[in-house]
């Protein structure tokens, strides 16, 4: 039995400061009712999600950096395979939305160059503590041409919708890439109608 | 209904009857029909460690009816432990309530634990939190 259940796997990775809230994005440990107290001793290494996105069954495999980037060295090894990045920073902490430059640096350097990238703007819930404003977030995505979103993992607030947008910019590609082999197949630019409501379906 | 029974309504064409979910959060793990009944033994630790500050001595409990996958892709919703000896633990992928069952690195199969896990689409009646 070797049939495959899902049509697409894409590889992510989160990247950025520590402290900023990564570990959160993807892990929720300590705010939950119940924790276990076995694994929140050995840590967590990936999750595998499952999106459904325009009618295809994608898997997502999410990567942490599991403290690598405290040394400011991620390596290519980390970075291998990946098709996606979510960069990183904590809206309270100045220097961590100043190093989003170097690790955009970093992944030029490493990541493969059609990995797709999305800027994260953490802890949006802490408003009384914010030093980095919107603006100077949305300022720098549009700089690099890259996806921005602020997020908080406290309040679970735009963390599905950040990876299902960043899974359907990866599919884009896929299907772009799709066509051109098969040219029969019409493929629909929805980059210009404005992200209608598609994620319903999605993550759920 | 004894355990053994229990265990047994549970199964279909030796696989899994209904879907496989958290029993703490009911986010699906595996849709019915993806995992292989296996009886085998093996002691996985508890969720709760009662004896938290010496992490040498692992408090284990042994069980004996897995659901075996063999493509770690086959799951809706897993999360992976980092590894000890070996292996990988599974996951909730969404509350990280666990282990549910492990993940062998050489075979790279999963095994998943009946009894540490919700079978069916209704939420689980009771929640419990004594594993």
């Amino acid at each position: 039995m070797a049939k495959k259940t899902y049509d697409l796997l894409f590889k992510l990775l989160l990247i950025g400061d520590s402290g900023v809230g990564k570990t959160c994005i993807l892990f929720r440990f300590s705010d939950d009712a119940f924790t276990s107290t076995f694994i929140s001793t050995i840590g967590i290494d990936f999750k595998i999600k499952t999106v459904e996105l325009r009618g295809k069954k994608i898997k997502l495999q999410i990567w942490d950096t599991a403290g690598q980037e405290r040394f400011h060295t991620i390596t290519t090894s980390y970075y291998r395979g990946a098709m996606g990045i979510m960069l990183v920073y904590d809206i309270t902490n100045e220097k961590s939305f100043e190093n989003i430059v170097k690790w955009l640096r970093n992944i030029d350097e490493h990541a493969n160059e059609d990995v797709e990238k999305m800027i994260l703007g953490n802890k949006c819930d802490m408003t009384d503590k914010r030093v980095v404003s919107k603006e100077r977030g949305e300022a720098i995505a549009r700089e690099h041409g890259i996806r921005f979103k602020e997020t908080s993992a406290k309040s679970n607030i735009n963390i599905e919708s950040a990876f299902c947008e960043l899974a359907e910019a990866i599919l884009d590609k896929t299907a772009g890439r799709e066509s051109a082999e098969n040219p029969e197949r019409v493929v629909i630019d929805r980059r210009n109608n404005e992200k209608a409501p598609a994620y319903k379906s999605c993550c759920s | 209904m004894s355990q053994e029974s229990s265990v047994t309504s549970e199964i279909l064409n030796e696989k899994n009857k209904q879907e496989v979910r958290c029993r703490f959060c009911n986010s699906l793990m595996l849709k019915e029909q993806e995992g292989t009944y296996e009886s085998k033994q093996f002691d996985l630790p508890l969720t709760h460690q009662k004896n938290t500050k010496d992490i040498n001595t692992i408090e284990t409990e042994s069980l004996s009816d897995f659901w075996v996958i063999n493509d770690m892709f086959t799951f809706e919703n897993i999360g992976f432990s980092n590894t000890v000896d070996k292996r990988k633990f599974l996951i909730c992928a969404d509350c990280d309530m666990g282990p549910v069952g492990y993940h062998d690195i050489d075979t790279k199969k999963c095994y998943v634990a009946l009894k540490r896990v919700h079978h069916g689409k209704e939420p689980a009646k009771t929640l419990t939190n004594n594993s």
